[in-house]
């Protein structure tokens, strides 16, 4: 890469830095550092409400998946405008109200402390290695794109994340959320721009050709729920999905705790609910232009170099024949393309467009091709290709002019940082609220709790960065913690409409949270072409059944305490 | 003054539908899904 993009990424992260470590001025106590002492603006809290739910595998991994899949993974998000009405009416006020620190205490000022601990202890356990494999992501990529050491990568991601995060608290989070949005969006629309401007064929047949694969097709309204992306899992299990991130997880809760009031916490939400499906949509669509854009121009076999340089190494003969096959499958495909564009241009219909037909068949060879090649590079690296993580940033690498790289690199690492920085804030929060000054030492000086918490949020990041320098041979545990955090977001939900209801009593609502997690976890193992979308819902469901029926049968229960 | 919450729900539902109206017109335009 060029030193001007190298430039563009140093004078990204200088500021990024610089501006953290400015904040760390006037923080006497951990209200400040946590909360900002809740005074920020609506706007700032709504820009980093999206920044830290936008990592750097959403931006290269969604863009590549737009490339292959196309726009239908947009319908994934349907939910999410009803889910933030929702919570501005129920949750938010209810939190910002009860004047806490993490959701998780309220649940002890309604229910009791063993609820508030064991949803605590969750939240940190999945949090805590995600916070790893969301550093790992993007690090895996750029190490193979530079042939780096993936330490080096975290270290990249890592240190300056952390370094802000540690001194500055929640303000310098917030803030480096702000600037990251601008970099992170100014980047994708100068990608939009150039690939527009550089397509060889009118925008229109470019379209039309996209179309004939089936690539903006947005809408799958059939009922099935093994299929995850369709218009009904979207708009009911989204609503689920995001109720729970939004409304529960405290590395979300946590941005809009430190807004001014409710209405401003209230307001940087709908932020999400206005803009989301927008950004979606362009993130998408890049994918969708960056295909068009292969399509004239020979695209790599494998994005991967090092798995391409892998294969042609070990298995010559097969890289050999896998890329005859695929120059003349691409030649082909160019050819019918342009082709079906003069025929579009000439007034023929698209659906009596022989040439758009040809192009489509044309395509579905190249991908037998892909998928050959894809299985090779599987069979002799023995890893998992995960090569749609690689199209754009090999399309940025090698097609765009040059700054864009460096634009584009600085993009990725602002939405890394940003969810990390979001993550490291909200774990270290919980470590001290909920376990350190609850359960070991309730009294203490401002001076104290406030060194106790960066040192936790150090601790936090150091364990994240180690995670995310061994996530390759941790995968199989990495995958069991996922899969055992599903288990429990839509449960954790469905405490939280408990803690809402009236007359709900603490047993309830554990005895219901552990019955929630038994069932999502039943249906997991039983059911497993159950789309994981649905589990939210069903922990939900189940939680708020039980935890009702014991509140309402258990006469004997404790009474509840309310904020 | 505030925007009382049912302006705003109304904002929202109604920006959604614009999104998914344009996605739909989309989707009409270009998707080659009646073609054999």
């Amino acid at each position: 890469m060029h030193w001007i993009n190298w430039a563009i990424v140093a004078v990204y992260l200088t500021i990024v830095v610089f501006d953290g470590l400015r904040r760390t001025r006037g923080t006497t106590n951990i209200e400040g550092y946590f909360l900002a002492n809740r005074s920020l603006p609506w706007w700032a809290v709504g820009l980093s409400v999206m920044a830290t739910q936008l990592s750097a595998i959403t931006l290269i991994g969604t863009t590549g998946q737009g490339a292959t899949d196309g726009l239908r993974f947009i319908q994934f998000y349907f939910g999410l405008p009803i889910a933030m009405v929702i919570l501005g009416v129920t949750i938010v006020p209810f939190l910002h109200g009860a004047k806490v620190f993490t959701a998780y205490e309220f649940l002890e000022k309604r229910f009791d402390a063993k609820t508030r601990s064991l949803t605590s202890f969750l939240f940190l356990l999945s949090r805590g290695m995600s916070c790893g494999t969301i550093m790992a992501a993007p690090s895996v990529v750029l190490s193979a794109i530079f042939g780096w050491d993936i330490t080096w990568c975290v270290a990249l991601i890592g240190i300056p994340t952390v370094i802000y995060t540690v001194l500055g608290g929640v303000q310098a989070v917030t803030w480096a959320d702000v600037k990251q949005m601008f970099v992170i969006v100014g980047a994708l629309t100068a990608i939009v721009v150039v690939l527009i401007m550089r397509m060889p064929v009118p925008l229109d047949n470019a379209l039309e050709i996209a179309g004939a694969t089936g690539r903006l097709r947005v809408f799958d309204f059939s009922f099935n729920l093994s299929e995850t992306y369709t218009f009904w899992s979207g708009i009911l299990g989204g609503t689920f999905l995001m109720l729970s991130y939004f409304g529960t997880d405290q590395s979300q809760v946590q941005r809009y705790l430190a807004a001014k009031s409710v209405s401003e916490a209230r307001s940087s939400l709908l932020m999400s609910a206005y803009w989301k499906i927008p950004l979606q949509a362009l993130i998408l669509l890049i994918g969708v232009l960056v295909f068009l854009f292969y399509t004239f121009t020979p695209a790599p076999m494998l994005y991967n170099p090092q798995h391409s340089a892998q294969v042609q190494q070990k298995e010559p003969a097969t890289f050999a024949a896998l890329e005859e096959r695929y120059s003349s499958a691409i030649a082909k495909r160019e050819l019918a393309a342009r082709r079906a564009s003069a025929e579009l241009s000439d007034g023929v219909d698209m659906t009596s467009s022989s040439a758009l037909f040809d192009f489509r068949s044309a395509d579905s060879s190249v991908n037998v091709v892909r998928k050959d090649a894809l299985a090779a590079a599987g069979r002799v690296t023995g890893e998992a290709s995960r090569d749609v993580n690689y199209i754009i940033p090999r399309f940025v690498l090698d097609h765009l002019p040059l700054g864009f790289a460096g634009v584009f690199l600085a993009a990725v690492l602002a939405a890394a940082m940003s969810s990390i920085a979001a993550e490291l804030n909200s774990l270290s929060t919980a470590t001290v609220v909920d376990f350190y000054q609850r359960w070991f030492r309730k009294e203490g000086s401002d001076a104290h709790f406030l060194f106790v918490s960066k040192t936790a949020t150090a601790i936090w990041g150091v364990f994240a960065c180690v995670v995310a320098v061994y996530a390759a041979n941790l995968g199989s545990l990495i995958e069991v913690v996922n899969r055992f955090g599903s288990f429990f977001y839509g449960s954790i939900l469905g405490v939280f409409i408990l803690a809402m209801l009236p007359r709900t009593k603490a047993l309830g609502a554990f005895v219901g949270l552990l019955s929630g997690m038994a069932a999502v976890a039943a249906v997991s193992f039983g059911v497993p072409s159950v789309s994981f979308l649905w589990h939210n819902v069903i922990g939900a469901v189940v939680v708020v059944a039980v935890g009702t029926v014991l509140s309402v049968g258990g006469g004997r229960m404790e009474e509840p305490r309310t904020p | 003054m505030p925007t009382p919450f049912r302006t705003t729900l109304w904002r929202v539902l109604l920006m959604q539908l614009v999104a998914l109206m344009l996605l739909g017109l989309l989707q009409g335009r270009y998707d080659l899904v009646a073609a054999p």
